[in-house]
């Protein structure tokens, strides 16, 4: 026989407990008694294919009526090889790669894969390139909560922000289409630089994304954040403390919802963060509904950072003026023998990097993304190509996280980590 | 299409309303085949089998810009048990492949498949150890779309190949077409033969064959001792 | 030919470099280790465990330390005041071919001291066995089982070490070795058929597991009716 509290919250007041402990509401709780099941077990399996598990995840639960008393998680349903494969191609080869990892926010791990390449090989882009990188990841953070936010509404119920937020990211896909020419898989960055240059009239467009997104945020913000069902569904939900998010590995948004400010773009900045003005939104409970607080605040901080970036982006070259890193433009393939040749080159050989091994991590829109890579003297391709996955060791998280919470509790914290499949089986 | 379309009318009335308001057929012939594809082809239920990047674009096009409602499929059935129509939209792994052939032999006929996307379709770039080279393998498929993931206009034209393909059928060669074999549940479509022949190298991974220079694992038995490839 | 010689798509074709050389040429340690105060404290208290230390990459360092006494080693770094790497970002393996020695790499940080630092461990492939970190930092416990199902690496005292990528009944082997074809070791026909025949509704209780051995998921599912319920 087990009872479970059930406590309607009406808001959360500001005062919090110790420790970010949950404050009782003010409506007294009651006790709901579960019908006695004779102590019996039921095991129950969700997915891999099931609406809610955001992709092939499988959750195999153990019940107590319908307390989740453990959590299994299965995964590697959509084990690609991609670190196999990426041992096969040359460095800019595996740039295609990267962006059929994580499918939600694609230019972050474009840019990650070859500043992790650059660093190890000592190229220093040009500062045009840097800040269109800044630009573009802090779009891709947006593109990436974006769909968080859609996905995680419906899951509690809502399907508006689903609708809203898919209106936005087809801005985005926009976006994305004209400057790289493809609306997911961008593969929009090169060693050295990038595939292109932005194309006309570019900025105006990202300007009136910019200007518009706001609106549709605070509408989403009206929609959600004061939302009794919402808070009902997310407050005290999932909570993990600040010492144990740090020992379990917890990074990005699901870190600082516990009151970790662990950003790397403060921490170990990256493409000139620092000289940035933004704020890391840091939670306090560390649960479902900080979580999303954090994502929303990113998103509006995002935001501002890119207006920042636009303002400050140079004229120049996006590319390092290195005829053995970029390709020569195709105009003087076409007519200069010594560019036809360094192309010729650049195709067939690809770029030598020195014997080492280099770790570059950045903020991506689900948490640390480490790029690992391991070269010998003179390699065209990896030895070893290691992608640290954020929400791998998000997910992995998860079985404490549900440990005594409803089954339908269990989907919202699975929301509200915010995983994706592609890039957790890899 | 409407329904004036399918069905020729007789005794139009002039005064009363007909079947489509006033100077319409008070009564209809029509060829019962028409009048259930008609019906069939309107009212598609998908089931989506969504894994990777184009399950994203198809979240796309379900939400309001391209709103795949309009060819009513609104309803996007998550239980195989009451849908039509498969769309496998991603990479399928062999760990997913049980999966996969478990929900089509469980929805009901008739039912069709739409492989979404270069990965589904034939493996994609992942000429790899662990990916399906094309779910035909595994289910037949109707209509394959291309694209690296397609754009949602992609997979609406493919839905509305489906429908085409809808408006060939006939209810007399029903069980010709429809009919399932259960020795065949949770088998691969293809046989031995035809699976190598499908999942063979092409493009860039006809170049990544390579030999083993491990030693090779003792099978457990010895029909996989013949297929391991050296 | 070297593999300098060859064109990239030669390079492409002949798979992942390998070198002939068993053991990096590069076998002495660079840097100054007095810029980084853990690898100076490393080398001071740890100096026969470690056994040489490289500044890479500019500004990141990568300390090789004896597989034995690793756990010890990352204990101290994770307990020192002066250290305190309280975050092991990732676990991960390096399998360089011919004959060389599998790497056991941890990716530490310390947000205390905003410090990072790259551990690496070789395995000779006799004894691929290291002990897990699971104990110190929970978020080691899929990354290691990672490590096992890809590489074959056994983690002594790992709570649950099964595959966590590939089917638990995999028999191809580990993948990311440098032995593996890339395309498998049997052919598509048979894959799909072992595939196919994979049991969906195989599940594993905790109780079954084994602790501290290598566990693969026991044979509780019946392979599923096609009757009842959903898979």
């Amino acid at each position: 026989m087990s009872t479970k509290t059930v406590e309607i919250g009406v808001g959360r007041g500001r005062e919090m407990g110790p420790g970010g402990a949950a404050v009782p509401s003010p409506l007294a709780p009651f006790d709901i008694p579960e019908p006695e099941l004779g102590g019996d077990r039921m095991l129950i399996n969700i997915g891999p294919q099931h609406p809610a598990t955001h992709g092939v995840l499988r959750l195999v639960c153990e019940l107590d009526g319908e307390t989740v008393v453990r959590v299994s998680p299965d995964i590697g349903y959509l084990h690609s090889s991609f670190e196999k494969l990426g041992e096969y191609r040359t460095w800019n080869q595996i740039v295609p790669l990267t962006d059929r990892m994580d499918y939600l926010a694609p230019l972050i791990y474009n840019c990650a894969f070859v500043m992790s390449v650059e660093k190890l090989m000592g190229i220093e882009v040009t500062e045009r390139c840097k800040v269109l990188r800044v630009i573009i990841m802090e779009l891709d953070r947006i593109f990436g909560h974006l769909l968080w936010l859609g996905t995680t509404a419906i899951d509690v119920g809502a399907f508006t922000p689903f609708l809203y937020s898919f209106q936005q990211r087809e801005k985005i896909y926009q976006l994305h289409e004209s400057l790289t020419g493809a609306r997911i898989t961008t593969s929009a960055t090169r060693v050295g630089g990038m595939m292109a240059d932005i194309p006309e009239g570019w900025m105006e467009q990202l300007l009136n994304f910019v200007d518009e997104f706001p609106k549709t945020l605070d509408e989403v913000d009206r929609l959600l954040t004061g939302n009794q069902i919402h808070i009902g569904r997310t407050q005290g939900i999932g909570v993990i403390n600040a010492d144990e998010a740090i020992n379990y590995g917890f990074t990005g948004p699901n870190l600082r919802a516990s009151g970790v400010p662990y950003d790397l773009r403060k921490d170990r900045p990256y493409y000139d963060y620092e000289t940035y003005d933004f704020e890391v939104p840091v939670g306090e409970h560390g649960d479902c509904y900080d979580r999303y607080l954090c994502r929303m605040e990113e998103m509006r901080q995002s935001v501002g950072i890119i207006y920042q970036a636009m303002s400050r982006l140079p004229a120049g070259p996006i590319n390092v003026e290195d005829p053995n890193i970029s390709l020569p433009s195709k105009t003087d393939c076409m007519s200069d023998m010594e560019s036809m040749i360094h192309h010729f080159k650049l195709i067939t050989d690809g770029i030598p990097a020195p014997e080492g091994d280099c770790y570059m991590a950045v903020e991506g829109s689900k948490g640390e993304l480490g790029m690992y890579i391991v070269a010998e003297e003179g390699d065209v391709k990896p030895v070893r190509w290691r992608v640290r996955p954020p929400s791998f060791v998000n997910l992995s998280v998860i079985p404490k996280l549900a440990e005594g919470h409803l089954v339908s509790d269990l989907i919202m914290i699975n929301a509200s980590l915010d995983i994706v499949l592609g890039e957790i089986d890899r | 299409m409407g329904l004036g379309d399918v069905l020729p009318g007789g005794g139009v009335s002039k005064t009363t309303g007909g079947i489509l308001g006033p100077g319409t057929p008070t009564f209809l012939t029509s060829k019962v085949d028409a009048l259930i594809n008609w019906g069939r082809l309107n009212s598609l239920w998908p089931m989506p089998f969504g894994t990777a990047c184009c399950a994203i674009e198809m979240m796309a096009s379900a939400a309001s810009n391209y709103d795949l409602a309009r060819f009513g499929m609104e309803r996007m059935s998550f239980s195989p048990r009451q849908a039509d129509v498969l769309i496998c939209a991603g990479r399928v792994p062999y760990k997913l492949a049980p999966v996969l052939r478990r929900i089509w032999d469980q929805m009901p006929q008739p039912k069709w498949a739409i492989s979404m996307g270069a990965c589904a379709s034939s493996g994609g770039v992942f000429d790899v150890y662990s990916m399906v080279q094309g779910i035909d393998t595994i289910i037949p498929v109707d209509v394959y779309i291309p694209g690296c993931p397609p754009r949602p206009e992609g997979l609406i034209y493919g839905l509305m190949m489906v429908q085409e393909k809808i408006r060939q059928e006939s209810l007399t060669k029903h069980f010709e077409h429809r009919a399932e074999d259960p020795a065949t549940v949770g088998a691969p479509r293809a046989n031995d033969e035809q699976v190598v022949g499908l999942t063979g190298p092409f493009g860039n991974s006809t170049r990544q064959e390579r030999l083993s220079t491990g030693d090779i694992p003792t099978p457990e038995s010895d029909e996989a001792a013949d297929t391991i490839v050296t | 030919m070297t593999e300098r010689e060859m064109s990239g798509l030669d390079a492409v074709g002949e798979g992942p470099v390998s070198s002939d050389v068993t053991e990096s040429a590069s076998t002495q340690s660079t840097g100054d280790p007095s810029d980084h105060p853990s690898v100076e404290a490393l080398l001071e208290r740890y100096g026969d465990a470690v056994s040489r230390h490289r500044l890479n990459a500019g500004d990141q360092w990568v300390v090789w330390i004896d597989p034995t006494r690793s756990h010890e080693v990352l204990a101290w770094l994770k307990e020192d005041p002066d250290h305190l790497f309280d975050m092991m970002s990732d676990v991960t393996g390096v399998d360089y071919g011919k004959g060389r020695p599998v790497e056991v790499v941890y990716q530490m940080y310390s947000t205390t001291h905003g410090r990072a630092l790259r551990i690496r461990c070789p395995l000779p492939l006799d004894e691929l066995e290291i002990d897990s970190v699971c104990d110190l930092w929970k978020s080691a416990n899929w990354l290691e089982r990672e490590v096992y199902d890809l590489f074959g690496v056994t983690f002594r005292g790992h709570p649950d070490l099964r595959r966590i990528l590939m089917p638990s009944d995999y028999a191809e082997g580990h993948p990311l070795r440098k032995d593996f074809p890339l395309r498998g070791r049997f052919s598509r026909a048979e894959q799909t058929r072992r595939a196919l025949n994979q049991d969906v509704e195989r599940y594993y209780l905790a109780e079954d597991i084994v602790y501290g051995e290598p566990q693969y998921a026991p044979e509780v599912g019946t392979k599923g009716s096609q009757d009842g319920e959903e898979g």
